[in-house]
């Protein structure tokens, strides 16, 4: 079972996020303060937690600095009525996995709660697999079927940030900011050459595929 | 306050006693010159000459003083006050107005600028207060929003609703979400015209901020099975502040997307020129009237009636302010029926360092 921490000063929000996440099929606890959020991670752990920023007494920023220095990897999810680009900024700083802007849709909140436990879950395994492929992050290796294709740690990288997320687009800006160095040369081109190199090494696999977004960027579909 | 104690007057009385003095003096001189002219035997030329050149040099050296006098005493204070003021009036509180003189010599001018550096001081902290305020606002109205949108979200996975149960669910979600989009937008519109937020410009690549922005529109245009194409340089930096910006596309692409029938086609494009980057959204949707164009920037107009219900009408409002303030602008082209092109001018960065 998962256990969400809820933490929203609106009762009745509370509320009904805990329900619906429960219908979910998640264990959720709601708490109206960061006090009492502080009590309820001594008292059991926790899978992830789902925050407001402004409360009484300590705000929701206060209140994952203090979360993020005992736990690194516990995903946080900001569900705030700030909207603006500082509070989300701040947020992220802070190390928050995800920002919704309230009113959040509640189909919208579980979509994210799950990409953030299957993501934290990657984390944890340092393993991914889609279909018949198995990406091993601490050894950089790619198997299919049990048989290693090599990949070059560029090449690699990609593919497990693609398939980490998967029907999100990258653009390509945004690939080539995160996998070559801040001086390169090299075009964006090059992000297509790459995704041409590893669309042929994965042909051979059934789980999922890189479509084009025209123009734009690249996602990875699950099939 | 009436500190009239040191320095009254910049020009005091005793300094048009010492022009008189001067001009007495010289008018002496020129007696004493016309006299000695004679007992000397000048010739006839230099006779006329020398008062004229003598007097010549009197007035000229009386204007370069008055004018000298002028500009350290008058025009310097008071360009530096002009530039300051107009800091102020584009929302820096941080001003500060050194003053001219050593506090014990201070005159007039050193007290106005005394006065007007407190005056921006509680400018700054009255405007730090009116921003707490539209957030404590937009906060207050978006929780019982929040709740009511949770709670229709969860009302609309009971088993126990029949279709038209439904139905009446979405109405109260679509509604409330309109209503959190319209003061959202009217709330930032209202910072962007009172000047509460200040664009904060950088350098910073568009081309990845439009792509960025444009993804996550993906899921909608698949919905509407539409035609999403994008022509974009890799790279082209502007100068302006992203934050807004991202606004801006959003604000463009979304209304690309609402008044686009399925099956019609989007147009993202992008070009760099001498001075700006052009970034052009064209859609193949319903296009405008020369009418609807004139007024499509005002707040709360509604081109198309039957599309009312899908947007606030402050979007583009929004849009043209932020380009506004940003040194930028937006164009649009259309013709009913034939869809339409928005172009949006930003200025690209010239002699502002690129931040990394």
């Amino acid at each position: 079972m998962i256990h969400i921490l809820i933490v929203d000063d609106d009762p009745k929000l509370n509320k009904t996020v805990c329900i619906y996440l429960n219908d979910c099929g998640f264990e959720t606890t709601g708490v109206l303060d960061a006090q009492a959020a502080y009590e309820a991670l001594n008292s059991r752990p926790y899978d992830l937690i789902v925050s407001d920023i402004m409360m009484p007494g300590v705000d929701g920023f206060a209140f994952a600095r203090s979360v993020r220095q005992l736990d690194k990897h516990i995903p946080i999810l900001f569900m705030s009525a700030k909207d603006d680009l500082p509070s989300k900024q701040k947020g992220f700083q802070l190390g928050i996995d995800d920002y919704m802007v309230k009113p959040v849709e509640l189909a919208e909140l579980e979509m994210r709660v799950r990409a953030l436990l299957r993501r934290a879950n990657i984390e944890a395994e340092r393993k991914l697999t889609v279909g018949n492929l198995v990406l091993d992050a601490d050894g950089m290796t790619a198997e299919i079927d049990g048989e290693e294709v090599p990949v070059s740690k560029r090449e690699f990288n990609i593919l497990y940030k693609l398939l980490s997320y998967p029907k999100k687009t990258f653009t390509r800006a945004q690939l080539m900011d995160e996998f070559w160095d801040a001086d390169t040369d090299a075009s964006l081109r090059a992000v297509d050459v790459y995704i041409t190199k590893l669309r042929d090494k994965c042909s051979a696999c059934d789980g999922f595929e890189i479509k084009t977004v025209r123009g734009l960027g690249y996602k990875a579909v699950l099939l | 306050m009436n500190k009239r104690t040191k320095g009254e007057s910049l020009f005091p009385m005793w300094l048009f006693f010492v022009y008189l003095g001067v001009l007495l003096l010289m008018s002496g001189i020129h007696s004493g010159l016309l006299l000695g002219a004679g007992q000397w035997g000048w010739g006839g030329l230099l006779r006329t000459l020398s008062p004229i050149l003598y007097w010549a040099a009197v007035a000229g050296g009386l204007t370069v003083f008055t004018r000298y006098r002028i500009r350290i005493t008058y025009e310097e204070p008071m360009l530096r006050l002009a530039d300051a003021t107009r800091k102020v009036a584009k929302g820096d509180f941080s001003v500060y107005l050194a003053p001219i003189h050593t506090p014990d010599k201070t005159d007039y001018l050193d007290q106005m600028f005394l006065d007007f550096n407190q005056m921006v001081e509680e400018l700054g902290s009255i405007e730090t207060l009116k921003t707490d305020f539209f957030s404590d606002v937009s906060h207050e109205f978006k929780s019982p929003l929040a709740v009511i949108s949770g709670s229709a979200d969860l009302l609309q996975k009971s088993p126990a609703l029949t279709d038209r149960d439904r139905k009446e669910v979405d109405s109260i979600r679509d509604a409330t979400r309109r209503l959190a989009d319209l003061i959202q937008n009217m709330l930032k519109l209202n910072k962007l015209e009172k000047q509460t937020i200040r664009p904060a410009p950088s350098v910073f690549d568009v081309c990845a901020q439009v792509c960025s922005c444009a993804v996550q529109f993906e899921d909608q245009w698949e919905k509407k099975n539409l035609d999403f194409e994008a022509d974009l340089e890799d790279s082209a930096d502007v100068y302006a502040d992203p934050g807004l910006t991202e606004l801006v596309w959003n604000n463009l692409l979304s209304n690309a997307i609402k008044f686009t029938p399925p099956g019609g086609a989007i147009t993202l494009t992008q070009k760099t020129m001498d001075h700006w980057v052009e970034v052009s959204v064209r859609d193949t949707g319903c296009g405008m009237t020369d009418e609807t164009m004139r007024h499509i920037f005002d707040k709360f107009y509604q081109g198309d009636t039957s599309h009312a219900t899908q947007g606030n009408g402050l979007g583009l409002a929004l849009v043209k302010r932020i380009l506004e303030l940003s040194g930028g602008e937006i164009t649009v082209e259309s013709q009913p029926g034939q869809g339409s092109v928005f172009t949006v001018r930003l200025p690209r960065p010239e002699g502002q360092e690129a931040q990394t």
